[in-house]
């Protein structure tokens, strides 16, 4: 700011006098080489004119009220006495119990989705939703799921009693209904079991199994075998074993080589 | 009997113990402190907050308060002051004093407040108008820096004296009027582009 003096005020000087200006406590001499100043001045002359908007503004805000539960607060944080007075609204009046209900709820609405909104608002949480959204639209469309049917489903308490009920009666139906079809088939059986000769039971198999000492395998083991029951089996004898003459069509043949049997070695 | 004496009458008693005096005095002066901190931190839940450690400093220091030395309200804007500045230098609150048309830091996509003010238009509707006026004052005062804020808040909303507001900030008188001046200047300033931008 230049230091230029008009009308007997420095502009530094017209600065520091703007305060006492605005709240009337020049002296009248002071006060019409100021307003003298201000209007020549192009620097302080748009200087007053804001710091006068300015305070204007500044004086045009209203008083915040604090919140109710504040003095409460206080209390019990410094000497922990809580108080004992009833509440007073701004006019002097108690308050009324709904509006100390309104003032908690609205304190405790602000503390609760103040935080929830500011994290609604973060583009991360819009994208998964977005995400979420169109995975779940595409898994309904695929499904066969249209809006259209979602609107016709009727909502009201009695049609969805009424839904409930249908359901439950449709359960115990098929219930009945696939317990008739077991007792049929259980009695079909039971007819066909009586019909037929019987067969000796499991357990007699086994002490029949049990009883066999004659040392022969049962027919099962037999299966495992890959020669037949009736197959030649070719023999040796052990060395020195008495070679006894046998007829064969007539003719004695007393080579080893040429000995078969149909008998089966165990 | 005069407003200074019984304040004084009230801090003998609360000092000797007095569960009672100490209720009168937080309900006397809740309600100016908390002003103070929620034009000062700009949001309700920090205004509390500050409100609640004002009172519970000033519990605890009491007795050390001398009638002699100033008034009581000075004591209590002195401390609220000093609460305020370290809670400025906690939460780095010089990001909010960036230009007008810079977004704040702590959400680099968020509207600068020439934008965010613009957003409101003005409803015809007086009361409404009026509030919205007010919030765009209030989102307008956290522009400015700390020290011009201090200065407007306790001259223009507090009617403090400047010799009141140069004890409580523990600055010379000439320099609480120059800070107050420029306070108002650069509001007038901010408010002005803003309305340019709405009409």
């Amino acid at each position: 700011m230049p230091d230029e003096i008009k009308h007997g005020v420095e502009c530094t000087e017209f600065e520091a006098l703007v305060s006492d200006a605005l709240e009337g406590r020049l002296s009248p001499a002071r006060k019409e080489s100021f307003e003298a100043h201000r209007r020549v001045c192009g620097v302080c002359g748009p200087l007053f004119a804001d710091v006068q908007a300015g305070q204007q503004w500044l004086r045009a805000l209203e008083q915040v009220e604090p919140p109710a539960h504040l003095v409460h607060n206080i209390l019990a944080a410094t000497s922990g006495v809580v108080s004992t007075r009833p509440q007073v609204a701004r006019d002097g009046r108690t308050t009324p119990f709904g509006e100390r209900l309104r003032e908690r709820w609205d304190s405790f609405s602000a503390s609760f989705f103040r935080p929830v909104a500011a994290f609604v608002r973060q583009p991360r949480f819009v994208m998964s939703f977005g995400m979420i959204f169109f995975s779940f639209s595409l898994a309904l469309s695929a499904a066969g799921v249209k809006p259209k049917d979602l609107a016709k489903v009727d909502l009201r308490p009695s049609a969805l009693r009424h839904a409930y009920n249908d359901t439950q009666i449709r359960i115990v139906k098929y219930y009945d209904n696939i317990r008739f079809v077991y007792e049929i088939e259980s009695k079909v059986r039971e007819l066909k079991r009586a019909n037929t000769p019987a067969e000796p039971g499991p357990q007699e198999q086994k002490e029949n199994r049990k009883n066999n000492t004659s040392g022969q395998p049962d027919q099962r083991q037999d299966r495992n075998y890959s020669q037949e029951y009736n197959q030649p089996v070719l023999a040796a004898l052990r060395a020195g074993a008495p070679i006894t003459p046998v007829l064969h069509n007539g003719v004695v043949d007393a080579s080893p080589a040429a000995v078969t049997t149909n008998r089966r070695f165990v | 009997m005069e407003e200074a004496q019984v304040v004084g009458l009230l801090v003998r008693r609360c000092v000797g113990g007095d569960a009672a005096a100490w209720e009168e005095i937080v309900q006397r002066y809740h309600r100016r402190i908390y002003n103070v901190c929620y034009r000062f931190a700009g949001d309700s839940d920090n205004a509390q907050d500050l409100t609640q450690e004002v009172f519970i400093k000033m519990y605890r220091t009491l007795s050390t308060y001398d009638a002699g030395k100033g008034a009581f309200m000075t004591w209590v804007t002195t401390i609220t002051r000093n609460l305020l500045v370290d809670h400025f230098r906690k939460s780095k609150g010089d990001r909010i004093t960036d230009s007008l048309d810079s977004a704040p830091s702590e959400r680099e996509d968020a509207q600068p407040l020439s934008e965010q003010i613009a957003d409101r238009a003005l409803p015809p509707d007086a009361a409404v108008q009026s509030r919205e006026t007010g919030e765009m004052v209030h989102l307008a005062l956290q522009k400015l820096s700390p020290e011009l804020r201090e200065a407007v808040i306790l001259r223009d909303l507090q009617d403090m004296d400047y010799r009141e507001i140069a004890t409580a900030l523990r600055v010379p008188e000439g320099t609480v009027k120059s800070r107050i001046n420029r306070g108002r200047a650069e509001l007038a300033r901010l408010l002005q582009r803003t309305y340019r931008q709405v009409m």
